[in-house]
């Protein structure tokens, strides 16, 4: 491509229509996810080029957790986040819809918008030349009284780019920069069975409550994701001490684990729950609460049936691939944007269903802030673990290790009646090698047909499902 | 004074523009009744006041949200600046608008 032909007087004209970045594929980085062997190769942590591919691969192709509906309940609302490296307006428009932007103006490249949120904004104008979007990205009109004078100048065609797909499942609105990707619910699959244990349990869905607390960790956005995919093992030794702390007695399995806890995961997303009904609730310290989760629990089974209703506020973690993760019934939400290998900004909410009483909210807004926030019990005991399993790998030799994700080989669970692949026991590695084995897809594959009809995909229901 | 338009084409909350030969384009609102004439172009980097709104009695620059309060034309939330608008005397006469109108062009 040649910017200036002779003098650059050229006729040529700009071409600002937005750029989607196609798919290539990376089999040697596919194969650091050995599934024969169930190891991976540290170098997904650590390795510059492997981030790279992930951004190219991953983040700008993936429906990605952008805000929940209850953030920019009117128009002009907007909240500002991240797409893997990518800065993101997400706006609500006059008629109701969302869209969400490139966070960049067009012209230099300035970011048009510097704050985290705002409510009723009329548009949003570049502090570089005063270039001024609509809500909708669409540029309205510049500084001074140059380009109007300028007859070559075509401003119908220049905006903010926007992001390729945009759409919500039950409250949580997501966008992907592929206009080939699948639908948001086909991208979901069958997890949104165990979505809905979260954002279904009672009519009138859920909210975030009490704004987001945003926080930088020195880690691989992989830890924390494949922690709340399926790594409740941890609990026991990590969190020990904090849960007696709370508790006045160690992490409980509840007692019919060894007949209920599971793990299930499709396309990468995984659930582990032991069914216990209160456990998660028990670690916020409010007795309250454990009431109020009881009630719930027996309310929902009309609703969602046995097993699900017995899920809502048990021992479990749940992420949807590749970095939005929740914990049912302890309600922290949150998202591990990546920046850079070895770092992420994470930002994390208070989710609450929107028909709970207002006490109730509150003590969850307390009680997640105690836990999960950068000075909560869980969160620093956390962190430090997943910044001490990115920073090792500085090691040349050490980098060379594997590490070990065997844990459970062997425990799929081809009977029991529930959506995804499902494996026995919660403490179990399955769902991190699935995310893994997900991860590796999106290194191999250019395309979504194989993307969705990999060694990831569900296995078709039985007719009978658990519904 | 220069005929503009009928009254009845000015409706409340809404920026109607119109041109009139031998002088800028002018743009015409209601607000609680009352008729307000003023130049389309903003002051500040010659944008259209029509593509903009009405707002808790203020015109709203579509671009750069300068905002100027009907009647005096005092601007609020101004880009550096912005000037404040001058708005034309203007009557309801049987049913047409009239206004008087400064020649710059």
């Amino acid at each position: 491509m040649t910017m200036c032909r002779g003098s650059c007087q050229g006729a040529g004209r700009p071409d600002m229509t937005p750029v989607y970045p196609t798919a290539g594929s990376y089999p040697d980085f596919a194969r650091l996810v050995d599934r024969d062997t169930a190891q991976v190769d540290r170098r997904v942590f650590s390795d510059e080029a492997v981030y790279q591919a992930e951004l190219r691969q991953i983040f700008a192709r993936a429906w990605l957790f952008l805000a929940h509906e209850s953030q920019i309940p009117g128009p002009g609302d907007f909240i500002r986040t991240s797409m893997g490296e990518d800065d993101v307006i997400v706006v609500r428009q006059r008629d109701g819809s969302v869209k969400a932007l490139l966070n960049s103006c067009p012209h230099r490249g300035n970011r048009v918008c510097m704050v985290d949120a705002g409510s009723k904004a009329r548009g949003f104008i570049c502090n570089y030349h005063g270039w001024s979007f609509g809500l909708d990205g669409g540029l309205r009109g510049t500084d001074g009284k140059v380009y109007e004078k300028d007859e070559s100048f075509e401003k119908a065609q220049i905006g903010l780019t926007p992001v390729a797909q945009v759409a919500s499942y039950k409250g949580l609105i997501f966008g992907t920069f592929d206009p080939e990707a699948p639908s948001l619910e086909e991208f979901l699959g069958d997890f949104t069975f165990y979505l809905d244990i979260m954002l279904d349990n009672e009519e009138g869905g859920t909210e975030f409550i009490g704004g987001a607390i945003r926080s930088e960790i020195d880690c691989n956005w992989k830890f924390p994701a494949e922690n709340f995919v399926g790594d409740i093992l941890h609990a026991f030794w990590t969190h020990q001490s904090g849960a007696q702390a709370i508790l006045g007695g160690g992490v409980d399995l509840g007692k019919r684990y060894d007949e209920l806890a599971f793990q299930a995961s499709v396309y990468g997303h995984g659930i582990e729950s032991n069914l216990d009904k209160v456990g998660n609730t028990r670690t916020l310290g409010y007795p309250e609460l454990v009431d109020y989760m009881f009630d719930l629990s027996e309310r929902a089974k009309a609703r969602l049936g046995e097993v699900r209703a017995r899920a809502i506020g048990a021992v479990s973690s749940a992420t949807v691939f590749p970095n939005m993760s929740f914990l049912p019934g302890q309600n922290t939400f949150r998202v591990w944007h990546p920046r850079g290998p070895g770092k992420i900004e994470l930002v994390s909410w208070t989710i609450v269903n929107k028909n709970a009483p207002e006490r109730i909210k509150d003590l969850y807004r307390k009680g997640v802030m105690m836990t999960f926030s950068p000075g909560g019990v869980f969160e620093m005991d956390d962190g430090e673990n997943w910044e001490y399993s990115t920073r090792v790998n500085q090691g040349f030799v050490t980098r060379q290790q594997p590490l070990h994700y065997a844990l459970g080989l062997g425990s799929e669970d081809l009977e029991r009646d529930l959506p995804g692949i499902v494996h026995k026991g919660s403490m179990n590695d399955a769902n991190q090698r699935l995310f893994y084995t997900r991860w590796a897809e999106f290194m191999e594959h250019d395309n979504w047909a194989d993307l969705q009809n990999g060694a990831t995909a569900a296995p078709a229901r039985p007719k009978a499902a658990a519904e | 004074m220069i005929e503009l338009c009928n009254s009845t084409d000015v409706v409340e909350g809404e920026i109607l523009r119109r041109d009139v030969e031998g002088f800028p384009a002018v743009a015409l609102t209601r607000h609680e009744g009352q008729i307000f004439v003023f130049p389309d172009t903003c002051p500040h980097a010659e944008e259209s006041l029509s593509e903009g709104w009405v707002e808790d009695g203020r015109v709203v620059c579509g671009v750069h949200f300068a905002e100027f309060e009907l009647g005096s034309g005092e601007v609020h939330n101004r880009p550096a600046g912005c000037p404040n608008l001058t708005f034309f005397t203007c009557e309801d006469r049987d049913g047409k608008v009239f206004a008087r109108l400064k020649e710059e062009a």
